[in-house]
């Protein structure tokens, strides 16, 4: 009896609801901007008001559409680099993993390099050599980020393919005589498709960070907007010495909150992933009711004294007893 | 004073029962369970993976994870040593944290099935020990510990060499002597084994299982020893309970059971094993699986999988009664009312060669 | 010592692999950056610094890729790394008086978060079901803010609104730099801000680690068995963190390169005299020999943390010592 349900605790359902809202901001931003992120007809320092929710720089920005419009490449260039990663450590990792040997050695050695060297540094060295109009092409930015993001990746998928290699379905399309990369893709891909998730979530956290790193000390093109230029452009300005709050604040807290998303995203597939992370029985409430502790203490399994409760019909399906 | 507490009881528990989960989404994996351990003897718990037997021992324990609870029953452990005069009993199933603390390994101590997940990886040997000794026996000098540790190993046939190792550099057969050792730290009364020779080749095995049976009778410690390996229980034990999908079904001395099974679940488990003596039978097994706990059959839970049953089976369930003028009890319609007549042939084990006991190989063949 | 041995191979590589990455990229960059950069230079330096920068990029460009390649390592192992062009004084002088500081800032807020995350992640994982869980979203979000925003929300508000650290720099300008007791107290009290902030920005991630390894790990029959030999809680619990936390060992080599990258970019907030700012007013003024000096340094320091963070797993974890089994 394997429950193969998605966990939907509220950790979950929180952060579908917050990658979600900002998936939608990512197609709709700039439709939904009320102004131009480069009209500079405004008057500067606008605080927040009903006509500039988040006020303007002391360009005479509106701020609010410049967060709206920033989303979009600040979430695409991410994706990008997360879906190019995630395609990199999958190849490089079930290689690994499924053909041993010299290739192992050799692929583990590679992305054990690449995890080795610090990401950003090498990232701000090989992006201050991209000719300028380069640095305003998202594809670009994006592939080099992704350059520097896939070792981690491709560690996972690897320990994992070797622990599939030996199952029996494996060694039966091998019998059957399926080609090698097919056994590869097409047989122990899809069994590694929550370890695969997981690592793209991990990849897209790690590209935005990048990404807006690099926007906020000056190395993507000025002319792009995302968050991280807004913040590039307030801390050039002493937005945060001269108090101008509302000027970097919503971009950072938009940053953290799709980190926060993806991340608690990342908790519903661990606990996919480790059953032990799983919360056994009842929410903190139907324990009270009970009279159970809290929480249960290990070595001292607690008693309940209602006996008559004994079900008639099953209410857990996915319940496994082992003895 | 209750008459079943005697001092010579070591432990009784009564109407015992474990549930996973609570309320509406609660299964029952031990159900009103009762039985006793006596002073020096040796209880063998049987039944196939599933049948609640390592539940039963991890409930009062009080060692179960969640979602286990205990549903009901007392476990009453007695706390006095062979010499007191009468018993001096706690309820378990009660007892509060500190409480269990000092019953734990002073009292109980617990082996597992595989020792490399029961010992902690990075200590060494001798710091398992030490860490057991200076819990309970905080005032034993370093050296007094060292010495005890040593003593404790060579009874288990283990050199002083080994103090110093780790767990994972020690074979598999020489981690379970370190575990049984360090149950033996603080002289329990009772000692669980659960499956501790699953894990072994049969050689090993052997080995251990002759080590256990020479212990008890220096030491006279109680054992309650798991396995779903019915033939060596008939070496070690003094008294088995089979046990089918939570509920105990057949309790009996061993060597009656071994010789006359009376329930057909436990004809069922002695021909899954070959025998350690004797003659060689064929191996039958017993046909389909254990019942899902959530969706347990009415009447005899074992109804469905057995080849006697009677109509009366699917609807009645029987109690655990006791067999008339023999110390075994059975729950099974086919012994109620005038047995002898309603014991299928099968089930008398005609013709089964009597093993000879223990410690007594050259004696072969004697009846 | 074999697994150390291994290890180090490893880290040589990775040293040779970073060493030769910042080789090629000038030389396979589009644009020829490094004439373009000699050129702009012409007539602001003296000849002699340009010939030095010029060594550093491997000599003249009429030799063949190889050949520059070999005078480039040959440069690295004398200590020529360039000059800086926006200084005009030898990579290897500026970096000499920057390293100290990032070393000190980046080496104290990673072991201060690194045993806060690890304290208080065990206990979380302990006590699973209690109201601490709370602490999880929080952490999560914490997690997710890059180390630069918070640091400059900690900057407006400790800093220049509420006026309880100093704020900007690593130690009073009043004073002068060496070790006397005023100075070195002067750069305790201008570090606490930095510290605190990539501590809050770090310890997120070893902390919720620590939680999932402990849950994992309580789950392991050892510990059950530590309970059933009746020993304390605390021991309990010392038995189930000890063995938790070799994974975050384990794991050290990839969190010190994240910790390490966001670190840095605390420093150009605070104005920390560290290679970090150092780093992104070279990237600013497109100062290539400065630029790849840093990430050398950067990149050697890292792996020399990340064979300490081996060593100490090594001591930790016996099974990974044995050689010969009995």
């Amino acid at each position: 009896m394997k429950s193969i349900r998605f966990p939907r605790s509220p950790k979950v359902i929180l952060g579908l609801c917050i990658v979600g809202f900002f998936v939608l901001l990512t197609i709709f931003g700039p439709y939904l901007a009320p102004y131009s992120p480069d009209n500079t007809s405004f008057a500067p320092n606008l605080t927040p008001s009903a006509h500039h929710w988040f006020g303007t720089t002391s360009l005479g920005q509106d701020i609010f559409s410049q967060t709206l419009v920033g989303a979009r490449a600040t979430i695409v260039v991410a994706l990008i680099a997360g879906l190019v990663a995630t395609l990199l450590s999958m190849v490089v990792g079930i290689a690994a993993g499924y053909v041993g040997g010299f290739t192992d050695d050799g692929l583990s050695m590679l992305s054990n390099v690449f995890l080795a060297i610090p990401g950003l540094p090498l990232l701000i060295v090989i992006d201050s050599y991209l000719p300028v109009n380069s640095r305003s092409n998202s594809l670009v930015i994006g592939l080099v980020i992704s350059l520097t993001g896939w070792a981690w990746g491709a560690r996972v998928i690897r320990a994992q393919t070797m622990s599939l290699r030996n199952r029996d379905f494996v060694e039966a399309a091998r019998i059957i005589g399926e080609k090698r990369y097919r056994v590869m893709f097409f047989e122990v891909a899809p069994n590694l498709l929550p370890i695969l998730a997981s690592s793209l979530l991990f990849t897209v956290l790690y590209s935005i960070g990048a990404y807006v790193t690099l926007a906020y000390i000056g190395l993507t093109s000025t002319s792009v907007w995302n968050w991280g230029t807004m913040l590039f452009w307030a801390q050039g300005n002493n937005a945060p010495l001269s108090g101008e709050w509302y000027w970097f604040v919503p971009p950072g807290i938009c940053i953290a909150l799709v980190g926060t998303g993806l991340a608690l995203l990342n908790f519903g597939i661990d606990e996919f992933i480790n059953p032990r992370l799983r919360a056994a029985g009842l929410s903190a409430k139907q324990r009270r009711s009970l009279g159970l502790p809290r929480r249960q203490r290990l070595g001292l399994t607690p008693v309940v004294h209602s006996a008559s409760q004994r079900p008639s019909t099953p209410a857990i399906a996915s319940n496994t007893v082992s003895t | 004073m209750d008459e079943t507490r005697t001092k010579n009881r070591i432990l009784d528990l009564r109407n015992f029962s474990v549930d996973y989960g609570w309320g509406d989404g609660a299964v029952r994996a031990v159900d009103n369970v009762t039985m006793h351990v006596d002073r020096s003897t040796v209880v063998g718990i049987a039944g196939e993976s599933g049948s609640g037997k390592s539940t039963l021992i991890y409930g009062f324990t009080r060692l179960l994870r969640a979602p286990g609870v205990i549903a009901g029953g007392e476990a009453l452990f007695n706390l006095s040593d062979a010499s007191a005069s009468e018993g001096n009993f706690i309820n378990l199933v009660t007892a509060t944290e500190s409480e269990m603390r000092r019953v734990r390994w002073s009292n109980i101590s617990i082996v597992l099935q595989s020792a490399l997940s029961a010992l902690n990886p990075v200590l060494r040997v001798r710091a398992q020990f030490d860490q057991v000794l200076k819990t309970h026996r905080p005032h034993m000098s370093k050296s007094q510990r060292r010495d005890r540790t040593i003593e404790l190993l060579a009874l288990v046939g283990l050199n002083e060499d080994r103090l110093r190792r780790y767990p994972h550099e020690l074979s598999g057969g020489q981690r379970q002597r370190v575990m049984i050792a360090l149950a033996l730290t603080l002289n329990p009364s009772l000692v669980v084994m659960d499956e501790p020779t699953t894990a072994l080749d049969v050689v090993t095995q052997r080995e251990i299982i002759g080590k256990l049976a020479e212990l008890r009778s220096q030491f006279g410690f109680a054992m309650i020893f798991i396995t779903h390996d019915l033939s060596l229980l008939v070496e070690l034990a003094d008294e088995i309970v089979v046990m089918y999908a939570g509920t105990v079904v057949e309790r009996a001395p061993a060597q009656t059971l071994y010789d006359s099974p009376r329930h057909p679940y436990t004809l069922g488990l002695l021909s899954s094993f070959p025998p350690m003596h004797g003659a060689r039978t064929e191996l039958t097994g017993i046909p389909g699986s254990p019942p899902d706990l959530s969706d347990m059959p009415g009447g005899c839970r074992f109804h469905p999988r057995c080849p006697y049953a009677m109509e009366r089976c699917a609807r009645e369930t029987p109690p655990l009664a006791q067999v008339t003028n023999e110390s075994r009890s059975v729950a099974c319609w086919l012994h109620a009312g005038d047995e002898d007549a309603a014991v299928p042939v099968e089930l008398r084990r005609v013709g089964v060669e009597r093993h000879p006991p223990l410690g007594a190989e050259n004696a072969e063949g004697e009846t | 010592m074999r697994i150390i041995g291994r290890r180090l191979l490893l880290y040589v590589l990775t040293a040779w692999v970073a060493i030769s990455v910042n080789f090629l990229l000038p030389h396979l960059m589009p644009g020829n950056p490094i004439q373009t950069l000699i050129g702009k230079l012409q007539g602001q330096v003296t000849p002699q610094e340009i010939e030095a920068i010029r060594l550093s990029f491997g000599g003249g460009i009429d030799k063949g890729l190889l050949s520059q390649y070999f005078t480039y390592i040959d440069q690295l192992f004398h200590g020529n790394l360039g000059v800086s062009i926006t200084l005009s004084s030898p990579v290897s002088t500026i970096l000499k008086a920057s390293v100290p500081w990032t070393i000190g800032l980046i080496g104290v807020s990673t072991l201060l978060s690194f045993l806060i995350g690890t304290v208080s992640g065990a206990l979380l994982g302990w006590t699973r079901g209690s109201r601490l869980d709370a602490l999880i979203p929080t952490a999560t979000f914490f997690q997710a803010i890059p180390y630069f925003f918070l640091a400059t929300v900690m900057l407006l508000i400790f800093g220049s609104n509420l006026h309880w650290f100093p704020v900007l720099g690593a130690y009073s300008q009043n004073l002068h730099p060496g070790w006397t007791w005023p100075f070195v107290a002067s750069a305790f009290r201008y570090a606490e801000l930095p510290v605190v902030s990539i501590v809050l920005s770090s310890v997120a991630g070893w902390m919720l680690g620590m939680r999932n390894m402990m849950i994992t790990v309580a789950a392991e029959d050892f510990v059950l068995m530590s309970v059933a030999m009746g020993l304390s809680k605390r021991k309990v619990i010392m038995t189930a963190a000890r063995n938790a936390v070799l994974p975050s060992i384990a794991n050290l080599s990839l969190a010190i390169g994240l910790v390490v990258s966001g670190a840095l970019l605390v420093e150009l907030v605070f104005n920390y005299p560290g290679v970090g700012d150092l780093l992104l007013n070279a990237v600013q003024n497109e100062d290539y020999p400065l630029i790849q000096g840093i990430f050398l340094v950067i990149t050697l320091a890292v792996l020399a943390a990340n064979l300490l963070a081996d060593v100490v797993y090594l001591a930790l974890d016996p099974r990974t010592r044995t050689e010969t089994v009995a």
